[in-house]
């Protein structure tokens, strides 16, 4: 397009040039990312049978059976306590990480690979490894407390949702603080050090300036780590299933656990399907809920 | 560099050569074989098996694929539902129902010969035959039997292993009160057989998971033989907290000499062979409640409906897999029971086989009814709520019963 014709378009062309340059590419990650959703919508509302072939509508039967399940609340439940409890814990312990690694101190280099460091191993491995750890019998974990005389008998950690499931949340927010921590670093890196200047000459203490300055300016991070690690940890699955499948008795079981176990194990892929779209329609709900919360403060601000 | 890059493109060329060579040969056809990983021996001997079978078959070719039973079925659902379906595939005998119903498994009696089909052992063809007809041939079957670690026992006094539960009980008592850190009876509480574990004690009391198309798992009988593994907890008999611990935890026990009882499969004296060469152990029938029992498992080897080449896919079978001189083999690097007869000639003078071939009289086999993986997920959770003391047993067990009686409808 030669210059002439830009400059003889109309404003309204001019506005919507850019719009129709990235309509193509708007389409088709439209198609790519919606289809698969509305495939598994159509789904949920048909009748299939194990091996995914599908016949015809059955009057929302899947969704009807889901919500009457015996399971669903109790796995809805834990599933908001898991996800609350790792990304909180992961974000409380983050932030003072991320806050000491900014500093400089001898050593900061190293300190800063070794918090990355769970992050370049598979969750997969990772439960493996905190599995056999937590072995009653040959578990390193009891054989630590043997070793230091706080143990009589073996306590066979992942027995019982008492235990199991604290420790899960605890392995959960382990492996949720590298990523956390390095947006948060990125976010200390990128803040203008001459305000943090002033504010020393102005008298303000290390808390002040955390409170009054730190914390709003990584507000962006925040959410961002917020909303990533919401929809990450909600759908993980890796960790409670290596290390427990769920059990005891269904007690550790969050909703992927269960959506996996009724897809493969019990072949109701409808009933599948439609906990597939709840669970999306959640992570939906959670997601624009916070971003227009998360956009009027920062107007507000 | 060069010299690889060049060689890379030789190879290349050579292979798309094999690959234009192989699609202009009329006729020839590949098999595709999708099977479930016993050992690490799985994988070499069904591809010497191919090798045997390609060496007679010139042109057409039988391809092996092995993969971990927890991957199986869903590997095979999404290859179904993609209508990418290997010809013939491994499953669990308890799964065929599920293909049989869809449709998705061919009925093999236009294919074998009833030499062929009488070389089998009754009791394992048994249950791949439905409505009358056959979907599946054995490939591997085990039945169950009580390990007993003999020092272990004589150390407490007891030199005859216990017949029935009121020894085991007895035997376990005398072990517990050596002290030190060995249990009487293993018993298992999580993940894969869990409920295995429990039909033991079930059937040899004379219940039974589903009668007459409704649960059995709430009788009297279910409730006694659920409430004799529960008192064994505590009492201190078994390990602590068993929930813990899986089918691999307590072989592992009993390998370490910390066990004193465990019913389990053939496979641990291969294990034992290998892992604890010094174990001074023994094999004995399940102990027996008011009746006797064990449980027998079979996996299936199935051929699909969809295949385009069912003929050689059943001459695979027939002609290298289900002959005697490739069961033997199987067998011997496998340790699962002889499905054939003459196969099972070969394995006579094995005195330790013997103690679960002898049982087989009294083998039980899962049921062969639709939803079963769920059912018996539902019957361990029961069996977890009783060992964690979240439930008395027979709660825990109608809870059960309940779920079943809902998914048979």
């Amino acid at each position: 397009m030669s210059r002439a014709a830009t400059q003889s378009g109309t404003n309204l062309g001019r506005a919507s040039t850019p719009y129709l340059l990235i309509l193509p590419a708007i389409l088709f990650s439209f198609w790519i990312i919606g289809y698969p959703i509305y495939d598994l919508a159509g789904m949920s509302l048909r009748q299939v049978n194990r091996f995914g072939l599908t016949a015809g509508f059955n009057d929302f039967n899947n969704y009807s059976r889901l919500f009457s399940h015996q399971l669903f609340i109790g796995c809805l439940i834990r599933t908001l306590v898991w996800t609350v409890c790792v990304v909180g814990g992961t974000v409380i312990l983050s932030v003072p990480i991320a806050l000491i690694l900014n500093e400089k101190f001898y050593g900061r280099q190293l300190a800063r690979v070794i918090i990355m460091l769970p992050w370049a191993v598979s969750l997969t491995m990772m439960g493996i490894v905190w599995r056999w750890s937590l072995n009653g019998q040959s578990g390193m974990v009891n054989a630590t407390l043997y070793q230091f005389g706080l143990l009589k008998a073996p306590i066979e950690w992942l027995a019982t949702a008492g235990t199991a499931f604290p420790i899960l949340i605890g392995v959960g927010i382990l492996v949720s603080v590298p990523f956390t921590v390095t947006v948060f670093l990125g976010g200390l890196s990128s803040l203008p050090s001459d305000i943090f200047e002033a504010a020393k000459i102005d008298g303000a203490d290390g808390w002040q300036r955390f409170r009054h300055l730190t914390m709003p300016l990584l507000r962006p991070f925040l959410n961002l780590v917020l909303v990533l690690n919401f929809i990450y940890v909600f759908n993980s699955f890796p960790l409670i299933w290596v290390m427990t499948q769920g059990d005891p008795a269904n007690s550790t079981d969050i909703l992927v656990t269960w959506l996996y176990k009724l897809a493969f194990r019990y072949g109701e892929l409808g009933m599948a399907s439609a906990l597939s779209v709840v669970m999306f329609l959640i992570l939906l709900a959670l997601t624009i809920t916070y971003a227009m919360l998360a956009m009027r403060n920062e107007r507000s601000t | 560099m060069v010299k690889t890059g060049t060689r890379r493109v030789l190879s290349l060329l050579a292979g798309a050569a094999v690959l234009i060579g192989a699609t202009s040969a009329s006729d020839a056809a590949t098999v595709r074989v999708v099977l479930g990983y016993y050992s690490a021996a799985t994988q070499g001997l069904f591809e010497e098996m191919a090798k045997d079978f390609n060496s007679k078959h010139p042109g057409d070719e039988v391809k092996i694929e092995v993969i971990q039973w927890d991957n199986l079925q869903q590997r095979l659902t999404t290859d179904i539902a993609g209508g990418t379906a290997p010809d013939i595939s491994m499953i669990g005998t308890r799964w065929l129902l599920d293909y049989v119903k869809n449709d998705i498994a061919e009925p093999m009696d236009t294919y074998v010969t009833p030499e062929f089909k009488a070389g089998f052992i009754d009791a394992f063809l048994a249950p791949s035959t439905l409505d009358g007809k056959l979907y599946g041939l054995p490939i591997a079957a085990s039945a169950r039997a009580m390990y007993y670690n003999k020092d272990l026992l004589a150390k407490a006094g007891v030199n005859e292993p216990p017949t029935n539960w009121d020894g085991v009980v007895d035997t376990a008592k005398k072990i517990k009160a050596l002290g030190g850190d060995s249990y009487g009876f293993a018993l298992q509480g999580k993940e894969i057989e869990t409920d295995a574990y429990w039909y033991y004690s079930l059937w040899t009391h004379g219940g039974e998971i589903i009668k007459d198309g409704k649960s059995g798992v709430a009788s009297p009988e279910a409730v006694a033989a659920l409430t004799l593994y529960k008192s064994m907890i505590d009492d201190g008999l078994t390990e602590p907290d068993p929930t813990g611990l899986n089918r691999q935890d307590i072989e592992r026990l009993f390998k370490q000499g910390r066990v004193g009882m465990i019913l389990t499969g053939p496979w641990l004296r291969g294990q034992i062979k290998t892992d604890a060469p010094t174990l001074n152990y023994a094999i004995a029938p399940i102990p027996e409640g008011t009746t006797k029992a064990t449980y027998g498992v079979t996996d299936t080897l199935m051929v699909f409906k969809s295949s385009p080449n069912k003929e050689l896919a059943m001459k695979f079978l027939m002609e290298t897999v289900f002959t005697p001189e490739w069961r033997i083999k199987f067998s011997k690097a496998e340790g699962f029971l002889p499905v054939m007869k003459e196969e099972a000639k070969a394995f006579a003078d094995d005195p330790q086989l013997t103690a679960f071939t002898d049982m087989l009289a009294y083998a039980h086999f899962a049921p062969a009814v639709a939803n079963w993986e769920q059912m018996s997920d539902a019957i361990i959770a029961a069996l977890q709520k009783t060992y964690t003391g979240q439930a008395k047993p027979e709660d825990a067990l109608k809870e059960a019963a309940g779920t079943i009686d809902g998914l048979a409808q």
